[in-house]
């Protein structure tokens, strides 16, 4: 056996300041968080539930007995359902808007930084070389990434079900515009796509979470709550006019590529209050976990 | 209250900037309780350092300063001349450790685990250095199972594992019995390699059979620091004399002997230090008794641990909880 694997001699280079040197941390790092939720249970089990709620729509619309105007049959491109499999995907999301969202990214936001504070591997990993602002950028990135991917596995079962129960047809869009399978496909994904932007934000508001309170339960708990008191406000009659100003209200902005013309207006409102929304929270964290002490 | 181990904090001696460990006046509050209170460190390049103590007596929060973990209240820390606290990544270049036990990610094999410390190394050790070390750690193969189905002795050795990937100049450790009878070995070869270690346990029978020099912590203060060889001086003493009854009259006026008792034809006492016995076989030669025996006994650390942390206050304590 070799000695020569561990001799001393303490790492060769110490870092430097450079903007490089971060990045390539960043992204060492964020390849590694990556991995951990590969390899966690609860990751996998939030992917299922995203494919999952499709399935179970899929099934309850084959086997109601609701009529047309009615049900699902009301939401936006519920017309087409039984018609085309690409109408599932859009009445799934307007069903599950509020809640759906939040929980999947609760799950894994309120767990990524609160785990390694409970498990005790945050100090071992922060006595190394990466930075902990650097640490916790690769967090958030990974976190994003799930969220991006869970969205895009809800997408896929949707069209891959739906069109396997109900075929690849034309169908019309929200504005009542016939459009072809294939521009329905491509606009699944754009509205996947806005659709992951205010869900981002409740995510950063789970990171947040997860950071202050070193609780994964009560990170998880909490960011479900923030959905659901959001909601709560834009419910209010009282402050009608602040409606479109809150996150939640931005989880509709998917409809904007599903309307002719596109309604490009929802989705860059929808892309600036979610900034707004997901800037706060991300700023506390990163202060936060920059500073404080790691005891467990 | 006068306390004779609480040593002034030193000045800080010229060109002693790259020691590996340098704590002045360290101190640490939780709230009333002062976890650490002004513990002065010196660790020298090469030493195998026995940092000890009973529970709570501050050795982790110590730890946790040290590797920049948590923020200190007063006092300063340098390690190879820079302060965790102001640049941790770059003060700990040279450092690797864990506190208490190591921990790592259960769900991941242990070498993704040492695969991912390299990575945050950013340059650390290569797919090749982590085998040979694996090997050396004797967990060649079982590298590729979960963290989270090792005995505690495996995760302790894939921790150690954890530090020499760093190729570390310190070493700075907790300890735990699940362990120390692998580590014992390797250490005393990684401090021969040119390694200075800092171990933090309070086992000290395990301890004091590879470390050179130890500090002794109780209730957050340091009541002794150094070299090993230093603590060895003075403790218990047998003599065997050509007239036991005499030598008794001689010894009991001397301060320097403490406990005399007389055993048979033996006399038993404590000395302060093996300076003592030149006083004590002048007396003897002034009466005309001649020395048979004088066997100094072997002092364990232990005894020392106990001397030193037992205060008085513990043992009025004690009095009072038999009373
Ligand atoms: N996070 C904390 N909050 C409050 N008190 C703390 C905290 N950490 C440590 N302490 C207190 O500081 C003192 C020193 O604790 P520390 O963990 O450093 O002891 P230790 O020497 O490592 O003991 P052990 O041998 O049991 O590990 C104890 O009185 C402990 O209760
Ligand atoms: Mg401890």
């Amino acid at each position: 056996m070799s000695s020569e694997a561990y001799r001393a001699g303490g790492l060769a280079a110490t870092r430097t300041g450079s903007l490089r040197d971060s990045l390539a941390a960043v992204g060492g790092s964020y390849y590694w968080e990556l991995r951990k939720l590969v390899a966690q249970k609860r990751s996998w089990i939030g992917l299922a539930a995203a494919a999952i709620v499709e399935l179970v729509f899929l099934i309850s619309i084959e086997i109601s007995k609701v009529t047309p105007n009615d049900g699902p049959y009301a939401d936006p491109m519920g017309q087409g359902l039984r018609h085309s499999g690409l109408a599932l995907t859009p009445v799934v999301l307007k069903e599950i808007a509020y809640f759906g969202p939040a929980i999947i990214a609760a799950l894994v936001a309120g767990d990524i930084v609160a785990n390694e504070d409970g498990g005790g591997t945050l100090k071992t990993i922060l006595v190394r070389s990466v930075r902990r602002g650097e640490i916790l950028a690769a967090k958030a990135l990974a976190l994003f990434t799930y969220v991006i991917v869970a969205l895009v596995v809800f997408a896929v079962t949707g069209i891959v079900a739906g069109t396997i129960a109900w075929g690849f047809h034309p169908l019309a869009n929200i504005s009542g515009t016939r459009i072809s399978a294939a521009l329905a496909l491509a606009l699944t994904f754009a509205a996947i796509a806005v659709y992951a932007v205010p869900t981002i934000a409740i995510a950063s508001f789970g990171l947040f979470l997860s950071v202050v309170t070193r609780q994964s339960v009560a990170a998880v708990v909490g960011t479900i709550f923030y959905a659901l008191a959001l909601e709560g406000l834009a419910a209010l009659p009282a402050i009608k006019g602040a409606r479109p100003y809150i996150l939640v209200t931005q989880l509709h902005a998917w409809h904007g590529p599903f309307q002719t013309p596109t309604n490009w207006t929802i989705i860059g409102h929808a892309i600036w209050i979610s900034v707004l929304f997901a800037a706060p929270p991300l700023i506390v964290a990163w202060i936060v976990f920059r500073r404080r002490d790691v005891a467990s | 209250m006068f306390d004779p181990y609480y040593r002034q904090p030193m000045t800080q001696p010229e060109g002693s900037g790259r020691r590996p460990v340098e704590v002045r006046g360290l101190v640490k509050r939780y709230g009333r309780v002062n976890a650490v209170d002004r513990v002065d460190l010196t660790v020298e390049s090469g030493d195998v350092y026995g940092f000890l103590g009973p529970n709570g007596a501050g050795k982790t929060t110590t730890l946790r300063m040290l590797l920049g973990l948590i923020h200190r209240d007063d006092g300063s820390i340098r390690v190879f001349g820079r302060d965790p606290a102001a640049d941790p990544v770059t003060a700990l270049a040279g450092v690797a450790g864990f506190i208490e036990e190591p921990r790592l990610y259960p769900y991941l094999s242990g070498r993704a685990n040492l695969e991912l410390l390299a990575a945050l190394d950013l340059g650390g050790a290569g797919r090749k250095e982590i085998d040979e070390i694996l090997e050396l750690v004797e967990l060649g193969d079982r590298a590729g199972d979960k963290v989270g189905e090792y005995s505690q002795g495996m995760r302790q050795r894939l921790g150690l594992a954890s530090c020499l990937i760093r190729r570390p100049r310190l070493l700075a450790n907790g300890v735990d019995p699940a362990g120390i009878r692998f580590l014992r070995a390797l250490l005393r070869r990684l401090a021969g390699e040119g390694m200075t270690i800092l171990l933090s346990s309070h086992l000290l029978a395990e301890v004091q059979e590879v470390c050179n020099r130890v500090a002794v912590i109780d209730h957050g203060r340091i009541v002794h620091e150094g070299a090993l060889a230093d603590l060895e001086t003075g403790g218990s003493y047998r003599l065997q004399a050509t007239d036991i009854a005499r030598a008794v009259d001689a010894l009991e006026p001397l301060d320097a002997v403490a406990g005399l008792r007389r055993e048979l034809d033996e006399l038993t006492f404590t000395l302060g230090g093996d300076e003592d016995t030149v006083e004590l076989t002048r007396a003897l030669a002034d009466t005309g008794v001649g020395i048979r025996a004088l066997v100094r006994e072997q002092t364990t650390l232990e005894d020392l641990f106990f001397r030193l942390t037992e205060s008085d206050a513990d043992l009025r304590e004690a009095e009072a909880a038999i009373a």
